[in-house]
């Protein structure tokens, strides 16, 4: 799953006799919004064109055990049989996307009599509550760290948000959510008598959460805040900003309407795509934490060759990433004026 | 010769097992936890697949399934035997072929009504109707039930074609306390069979009702509907399911209407936690209550002056091997298999890789069953010997290399198999390496026979009887686990006559001979037997731990009788 960062393409999408219509700057954004809603149809199907391909050349079947005595011919003949396995991969191709324009998107062959969007519907209300908590901790500490070290440049402030960003950054999450484990749960409990420490694990809208929410978003915080630091670096240096300072506006009213909104468009760009990752679920944080979101089904999916499934949360991701990207747009307009839509 | 005109079969009491039960701790039944603090937290690891027991092919499957559902008979806590279960005894005809299975007047399902002869015969039907593909049916059509082995021959397509197969098996309900199998032909082992997890009584009033109605029998996602929900898995098992949260927990409560009375454990949850080291962080913390040590903490736990005295290691009905494929020259010639087999250091191993854990073994049958003998040491580790047998065969060094270790890309297999190809390079004088790739991917090459040398695979016995382990080497199981596939003459034929065989000791010898003639032609080279090292907290008491008890889940076949004491 690849996420390109970055602004879309604009224009050249849209008919020139449509553009009269879209004159005032809402119309042209209630158009732009459907326009790019309609272009989902053919990326959603070009995703699926690509995942089947790659799903069918990928050795192995969904049947085949990891070691041991593997199901006898005859059972796997009636499952290929139970499940259309036996009818020509082309012939799959289309029923599935005839079932798909019917939103039916079949059975899981890995958890029997359990349709796909009824495991999603189970996995995904974790997955994208840990994940937009932890977006609540990126975004505010992301750009809080970054637009501090820039305007303490080359101080000992600057300094220890890098070093911390460095830190965040460079250590893998499955050993950030090890240690922490050890840490808060493990060495707390020793030390507390069992007075007090963070749950190793499992689900619980409460203190389970703090921990996984956490190690999902050291990397990105990292990654935001050296991103808003390079970026208000360079507003800094723009002219205006000089202005600004001569005016003898108070570093408050310059950073916040000056310098903020010309330095977070980079910022938000990525934010756009960080979400979706986010939502969408980090299979290490799943493991290590013993949540039951839909980041780790996939990855079980996938080396389950549980070929409905990986087909199911593809869609969804791919959906998701559109939708995000298509806000990060939307959010262009509000935050650079020059930004037009068209 | 066992050839009276029936032989009462069932012969071990209760009481038998109750000397075998352990507590962990010191403590005895009568200081018992309250009631409400009568719970046990364990890690099953994944979640099944379906709670439908017919359709569990996993450990982690069963150990749900064998608490809600209950089989006929069960293995006894020391494996030599069966004992009752939802069956009171059970009668054999003396020609070996009718098993007449004497059902408990007073079992009752979850919801309070009856078990019958009726519900167990459409539970063996639910299992063996080919369209829905149950993953463990083969013991059942494989030479056992009478009709049963045109299974593979039935058009699933067709509800008429299904019907008439599942009409024509030999299973009946002579009345509401009887149920009779039929079998092809004598199978010593049979009553091993009715163990299995996966032949229970299903209700059929409740698998239609929760499909909406009747439905023809080449239906596949119908029949399924009622495992979806705890309100509709009604069993007859000692628990019942209470909750489930997918891919976090099932919970387990007393059925009320079980017929061997009310447990100690008034819930049991069991977690699927698949990290063992946040198994083993919550067990710390109090959260669990059994868990497996993961390898890397074995050391750990064994200098911590508490977590020490909560180990328990015990032996697994496992055993591991590495297979050679005969098909391919040079591994067709027994020496060259054999100097393979003769230059691992398995105590090495054992030591080094898996911190002492697992038994070297170098035989097929595990300790623990009936059929261990240690007698044969034709594949011990011997350099000396290896070497000669490399020379004897005529094979070079330069031949060997391109030859590769095919192995899975999980952690505990790669570490493993980098010894192992070290101690052959070193040992034999060769430069092999390993090939490390994903899982599936390695199934597809065994399958077709596309490799040299794979391992470690191994098989868990579902029960302790030897047909479960020998009919594995048969020539048409070549592609199922017998990936080598080494020309054992006479070796089918053998096994065979023995899985028939009535008279014990007689089958006890013929599966001697069938072992020493796969550990003399190294059909594979046998390396460990797996032991499970778990932590159980002392406060877990009236345990009965058995070599069959599923994967992390402690006593698992016997937790009715298992308690908490006050802590």
């Amino acid at each position: 799953m690849a996420v390109i960062a970055g602004r879309p393409n604009r224009g050249a999408l849209l008919p020139r006799r449509l553009a009269a219509v879209t004159d005032s700057r809402v119309g042209s954004l209630a158009v732009y919004v459907i326009r790019r809603v309609l272009w989902m149809i053919p990326i959603v199907f070009f995703v699926i064109v690509i995942t089947f391909v790659l799903m069918h050349s990928a050795q192995g079947s969904p049947w085949d055990k990891a070691g041991g005595r593997q199901l006898s011919q005859v059972v796997v003949d009636n499952l290929n049989k139970k499940y259309g396995l036996d009818k020509p991969v082309f012939f799959q191709f289309l029923l599935y996307i005839w079932n798909v324009l019917h939103f039916d998107f079949g059975l899981s062959y890995q958890y029997q009599g359990k349709s796909v969007v009824q495991l999603i519907a189970e996995g995904w209300p974790y997955t994208a509550t840990i994940g937009t908590l932890a977006f609540a901790l990126i975004v505010p500490l992301g750009i809080g760290l970054g637009v501090l070290a820039a305007l303490r440049q080359n101080t000992r402030v600057d300094y220890a948000t890098m070093g911390f960003a460095t830190f965040a950054a460079s250590f893998p999450n499955f050993v950030i959510g090890s240690l922490m484990i050890v840490l808060f749960s493990v060495l707390m409990y020793h030390w507390t008598q069992g007075a007090f420490f963070l749950p190793a694990g499992g689900w619980g809208v409460d203190s389970h959460l703090i921990m996984p929410a956490i190690t999902l978003a050291l990397l990105p915080i990292a990654y935001t805040a050296r991103l808003t630091r390079a970026s208000t670096l360079e507003t800094l240096r723009q002219d205006y900003i000089r202005t600004a300072w001569a005016k003898g506006l108070t570093e408050r009213l310059v950073v916040i309407r000056h310098v903020l909104k010309n330095s977070l468009i980079p910022v938000v760009t990525t934010l756009g795509p960080t979400f979706a990752f986010l939502i969408t679920g980090s299979v290490i944080v799943e493991t290590v934490f013993s949540i039951p979101g839909i980041g780790r089904a996939f990855v079980v999916a996938v080396t389950s060759r549980d070929y409905p499934m990986i087909l199911g949360t593809t869609v969804l991701f791919s959906v998701v990433i559109a939708v995000a990207n298509l806000v990060v747009d939307i959010l262009y307009v509000f935050i650079d004026p020059r930004v037009r839509l068209t | 010769m066992h050839l009276g005109t029936r032989v009462r079969a069932v012969a071990l009491a209760a009481a038998g097992v109750l000397l075998m039960a352990c507590g962990t701790g010191t403590s005895t039944s009568s200081n018992l936890a309250p009631s409400d603090k009568q719970v046990l937290n364990v890690n099953d690891g994944t979640e099944p697949n379906s709670y439908d027991p017919t359709q569990q092919t996993y450990t982690y499957e069963a150990g749900v399934g064998r608490e809600v559902f209950e089989t006929l008979l069960k293995p006894n806590a020391a494996g030599t035997d069966v004992q009752p279960a939802a069956a009171s005894s059970f009668d054999v005809s003396s020609d070996g072929i009718t098993y007449t299975f004497h059902l408990r007047s007073n079992a009752k399902w979850s919801d309070g009504k009856p078990v019958k002869a009726s519900d167990w015969v459409y539970g063996y039907k639910h299992l063996l109707n080919p369209a829905l593909a149950a993953g463990y049916v083969d013991p059942f059509f494989d030479g056992t039930i009478l009709g049963a082995d045109g299974y593979g021959s039935v058009d699933v397509s067709s509800a008429s074609a299904i019907d008439t197969f599942l009409s024509g098996l030999g299973l009946s309900a002579p009345d509401d306390n009887t149920f009779v199998i039929k079998l092809q032909h004598p199978a010593a082992y049979f009553k091993w069979v009715v163990t299995l997890w996966v032949a229970e009584p299903i209700r059929q009033d409740i698998v239609e009702q929760a499909a909406g109605g009747s439905f023809p029998s080449s239906d596949t996602t119908k029949p399924e509907m009622w495992a979806q929900s705890a309100n509709t898995i009604i069993g007859n098992g000692p628990y019942k399911i209470s909750e489930i949260v997918s891919k976090d927990h099932v919970t387990l409560v007393p059925n009320p209407n079980y017929w061997g009375g009310a447990p100690h454990l008034q819930k049991i949850t069991e977690w699927f936690i698949e990290d063992a080291n946040t198994a083993y962080a919550k067990y710390q913390t109090g959260d669990l209550d059994a868990i497996t040590v993961p390898l890397a903490n074995v050391d750990v736990v064994r200098g911590d002056p508490v977590l020490s005295k909560q180990a328990k290691v015990y032996p697994k009905l496992t055993t591991f091997w590495m297979t050679f494929n005969a098909q391919r020259p040079p591994f067709d010639n027994p020496d060259v298999r054999m100097a393979f087999a003769k230059s691992i250091d398995r105590d090495a191993l054992n030591k080094q890789v898996q911190h002492g854990i697992q038994q070297s073994i170098l035989s097929f049958i595990p300790k623990g069953m009936a059929g261990y003998d240690t007698s044969n040491d034709a594949q011990k580790f011997d350099p000396a010997a290896a070497k000669a047998l490399l020379q004897k065969a005529g094979v070079t060094a330069d031949q060997l290399n391109k030859f590769t270790l095919l192995t899975r890309n999980t952690t505990r297999n790669k570490t493993l198999n980098q010894f192992i190809v070290q101690q052959w390079n070193t040992n034999l004088g060769l430069n092999m390496q390993l090939e490390v790739i994903d899982s599936k991917t390695v199934t597809a090459n065994i399958r077709k026979g596309n490799f040299s040398i794979y391992g470690p695979d191994g098989w868990g016995a579902d029960y302790p009887d030897q047909q479960d382990w020998f009919d594995i080497f048969f020539k048409a199981s070549c592609h199922s686990l017998n990936w080598g596939c080494v020309d054992l003459p006479g070796y089918d034929d053998l096994v065979k006559k023995a899985d028939g065989e009535l008279d014990q000791n007689q089958r006890n010898a013929d599966y001697k001979k069938a072992q020493d003639q796969l550990i003399n032609s190294a059909a594979v080279a046998f390396i460990f037997q797996d032991y499970e090292y778990n932590l159980i907290k002392p406060y877990v008491g009236g345990l009965t731990i058995t070599a069959g008890d599923d994967q992390s889940l402690p006593g698992n076949f016997f937790w009715h009788d298992a308690y908490i004491t006050a802590h």
